[in-house]
């Protein structure tokens, strides 16, 4: 008789705001910010434990966690009802002794192991829901479980440049491009020994975490997997393996990371091809499942972009990702840019290089970005693919002056905006009275 | 305290063949047809119920279910799940005396009888599930209430010449039906009937039972009621389409893309049913990548345009290859039109491949008038059909009001040319 039971239980970190992404993450989480012109970011790694077969789940969040609990609602989106599948969210709790907030990823699920162990699983799966990346968690399972290791981390590899950034692990040549046992491992350090980035994909053998944990909560002041758990399971020489992850990995803390990783959706040979990996999203989350199609109006021209249902394009679009329910009047120009849902863009406006939030509204003959110009000719190769990414490690130029709106503004008629602004969320109408922000100026 | 037991119960008659739209209604039911790229005709008659506030459906099927069932599922798409609401199919069954066919719209109503008892409600109203429109049952309900009829029909005016395919009504000035003419040949009216009734309970089911004979409704039973019974007409203003032949069809997705359109399904709150195709991802949005270009156009979700498409409505999945050109034509689900190829006034159900450079709706404009051999009264305006699945290879000329049937292979074409008015 075949064990139905999962053995396998998978622990989204969500919660974390961590003062990325400007101000799209002002009102949600960034594992609940709208990515890839339908999707959101934690559709990611929900879509890849789907298809992975992992269909036990929990989510730990705590920032502003209603947008996530609102989109991931009953799970039923990534197949995850069922007698032995679910997916729960699991919120910071007051209880009868030590009550706090997530102190930390380690904290947060510290404080939920009695969640996990009710599931008694043979292998727990820790992965962040803030990346980007098409992932079957079946190989590094297999490998954790080859190895007998303690705990098993992915690993991508990154340009050396940016290394100082991220936890990188040192990998021994046990079994070559595969993987091997983590020698060293250091969290952003300033002279990095390896260019292998830990991508917060952890296997672990439950007991092995959970004396972690206990040390961890006992005697450290951080509670972070990244900074204190693999470090402590290095220095208590626990059996630490690296899993070397070959794939796409959008890595998103900037805006500007945020605008090139969604550019890196476009071309006829995109780096990242939303349609080949098969998300799947919550499509009553803002009923985006009643949307109409797409409408091209008799002036509407499209070129070298991804428009989902429920967009009206009257004016024209190039390089550019539209989301549900966008407008884009006649004679408008949206060029290079992310507009989230609902964003109308009025007559004769034109944007370049932007990233809108939901339910930005902008007037007739507004300009934001620097080097829009309505009569533009469309470039020549604009529609020929946009390459690089901040992990491509290709020679592209650090790209710059990404304009973000925050969401809910109103920009008036004939404003003027300025290209690398940042525009605080709902802005009244009293901060909207100047003709024009210049370049880099922040409204808040 | 719920007021359920003052809902109506709504039977939607999905039984059609709908024959008159050719090898769209090979295998599957009229109801089931795709319409406007990711909805199905059926979703309009559904959505006007839900948008009604009404829950408790059943569905009359009968010819070609099984799209309909899927597409229909639990019903959560409409809203009709929950303790109190619920959608039911109800197809034809054997029992001890009723073991037949559905006859006619009464009679289908009539062997269902055992349903309706079971869903006590004041008044039945019955829809038919293969009309593009958008319409208040609720306000149709109201008048029927204030008026305490017996029966109420919904009417619109159609133009004279198109009168002859409905049943007509002359009212008095209290809009109380006082004539009624099936399918006149010199129509005297020009209120036509849009097979759209509410009917007291009670009185149903005394009519039903006690005149066994009546198959339909607007031949047998109003004809009978208006006599003695009290049957008003509801006036109905606004688009109504019965997507009836291939013409009308056609005309009623390019309704949808004219700049102040008489049809928007999001809009009315037209819901469809995305999640019936069992795919195992979502849909991404649609990609425009090199020369790719559209305009005047209903673009779905998970197309891929590298051609150009004109005047068109492309169902979810649709591509169209470098060089294609997509102009006045219906793509359903998951075609592929190849590089260099040319799609003109055509029609193709889903998964349809056109090989690379040819081209589907060729020949001079008069060509349009040559009707189908084999089907003069169903193509016989220039649109050419292209079945469920078939293949139409690289290289090769269809003309007008040409027929490929379901499932052709490239293999089954004679030649490279079919001349306008021809099938495979």
């Amino acid at each position: 008789m075949p064990q139905r039971k999962p053995k396998v239980l998978a622990v989204v970190l969500a919660g974390g705001r961590v003062d990325e992404l400007s101000v799209l993450t002002a009102h949600r989480p960034k594992s609940a910010v709208p990515f890839g012109g339908f999707a959101r970011v934690i559709d990611f790694p929900l879509s890849n434990l789907m298809q992975s077969g992992l269909e036990l789940v929990g989510v730990l969040s705590q920032y502003r966690s209603f947008s996530l609990i609102n989109h991931i609602g009953i799970g039923a989106s990534w197949d995850m009802i069922g007698r032995y599948r679910g997916v729960f969210v699991l919120p910071p709790y007051q209880g009868f002794g030590q009550s706090s907030w997530y102190r930390g990823s380690a904290d947060a699920v510290r404080q939920n192991l009695d969640f996990i162990q009710f599931h008694n699983p043979e292998t727990i799966l820790i992965i962040s829901g803030d990346h980007v990346y098409h992932m079957d968690y079946r190989d590094i399972l297999a490998y954790h479980r080859r190895k007998d290791a303690d705990c098993t981390m992915a690993c991508v590899e990154v340009p050396w440049s940016k290394a100082h950034r991220f936890g990188v692990a040192e990998i021994g040549d046990e079994d070559g491009a595969v993987g091997g046992r983590v020698l060293q491992y250091r969290e952003k350090p300033e002279v990095p020994a390896s260019n292998w980035a830990s991508m917060t994909v952890y296997c672990f053998k439950p007991r092995v975490l959970y004396d972690l944990l206990e040390a961890n909560a006992r005697e450290d002041e951080s509670f972070e997997f990244g900074r204190d758990i693999i470090p402590r399971a290095m220095v208590g020489h626990k059996k630490v393996y690296g899993y070397k992850f070959t794939g796409y990995w959008g890595y998103t803390r900037t805006i500007e990371e945020y605008w090139q990783t969604s550019m890196d959706l476009l071309g006829v040979e995109p780096r990242l091809s939303l349609c080949r990996w098969g998300i799947r999203t919550n499509l009553d989350h803002r009923g985006i499942r009643d949307c109409q199609p797409l409408k091209v109006g008799e002036e509407g021209q499209i070129s070298n972009s991804l428009v989902y249902n429920g967009c009206l394009v009257e004016g024209r679009v190039e390089n550019s990702i539209l989301f549900p329910g966008v407008q884009v009047k006649a004679g408008a120009v949206v060029r290079n840019s992310v507009l989230f849902f609902d964003n109308v863009v009025g007559k004769g406006a034109c944007l370049d290089k932007v990233v809108s939030d939901v339910n930005v509204t902008v007037g007739e003959e507004v300009r934001i970005g620097g080097q829009t110009s309505a009569g533009d000719e469309p470039e020549e190769q604009a529609s020929a693919p946009l390459v690089g990414s901040l992990l491509a490690g290709a020679p592209v130029a650090e790209p710059t002056g990404v304009t973000v709106l925050g969401w809910n503004n109103q920009i008036p008629a004939g404003m003027v905006i300025g290209a690398g602004c940042t525009l605080y969320p709902a802005l009244g109408p009293e901060k909207m009275t100047r003709s024009r922000i210049a370049d880099g100026e922040v409204v808040r | 305290m719920s007021s359920n037991n003052q809902e109506p119960l709504v039977l939607l008659l999905a039984g059609g063949v709908g024959s008159r739209l050719n090898n769209l209604v090979q295998s599957r039911a009229k109801p089931a047809v795709p319409f406007a790229g990711i909805y199905r005709i059926i979703d309009f008659s559904l959505s006007n119920v839900m948008n009604s506030g009404f829950s408790q459906v059943g569905v009359l099927t009968q010819y070609k279910p099984l799209s309909l069932m899927r597409h229909i599922g639990t019903g959560a798409a409409w809203d009709f799940t929950g303790r109190t609401r619920g959608v039911k199919i109800l197809p034809p069954r054997t029992g001890a005396r009723d073991s037949d066919w559905y006859k006619g719209t009464a009679d289908a109503v009539r062997q269902n009888i055992d349903f309706i008892k079971t869903h006590p409600s004041p008044e039945v109203i019955i829809l038919s599930g293969d009309h593009i429109y958008s319409m208040d049952l609720e306000d149709m309900l109201q008048v029927h209430r204030r008026k305490e009829a017996d029966m109420t029909v919904a009417t619109m005016v159609v133009p004279r010449e198109q009168i002859k395919e409905f049943g007509t009504a002359i009212t008095d000035s209290d809009g109380r039906i006082v004539e009624w003419e099936e399918k006149p040949a010199q129509p005297r009216t020009d209120l036509a009937s849009m097979g759209i009734y509410v009917i007291n309970t009670a009185y149903l089911l005394h009519t039903l039972e006690t005149y066994r004979t009546d198959m339909d409704f607007g031949m047998d039973m109003i004809p009978r009621a208006i006599a003695a019974d009290r049957v008003y007409a509801y006036p109905f203003r606004g688009y109504w389409r019965d997507v009836g032949t291939i013409q009308a069809y056609w005309e009623a997705n390019m309704d949808v893309l004219r700049p102040a359109p008489p049809i928007t399904p999001a809009a009315w709150g037209i819901r469809p049913n995305p999640e019936a195709d069992g795919l195992p991802s979502d849909r991404c949005p649609a990609r425009f990548i090199g020369a790719g270009r559209a305009t005047n156009s209903l673009i779905a979700a998970s197309c891929l345009i590298e051609g150009t498409v004109i005047n068109s409505v492309l169902s979810p999945g649709v591509w169209v290859g470098p060089g294609a050109v997509v102009r006045d034509s219906i793509l359903f689900h998951d075609c592929l039109v190849a590089a260099e190829a040319e799609i003109d006034l055509a029609i193709l159900d889903k998964r349809v491949t056109v090989g690379a450079g040819s081209v589907v709706g060729c020949g001079a404009e008069e060509e349009k008038q040559q009707a189908n051999r084999e089907y003069p009264q169903h193509l016989y305006t220039g649109i050419s059909l292209i079945g469920k699945g078939a293949q139409i290879p690289a290289a090769a000329r269809i003309g007008r009001n040409c027929i490929v049937s379901p499932g052709r292979r490239s293999t089954d074409f004679p030649h490279q040319v079919i001349a306008s008015g021809e099938s495979v």
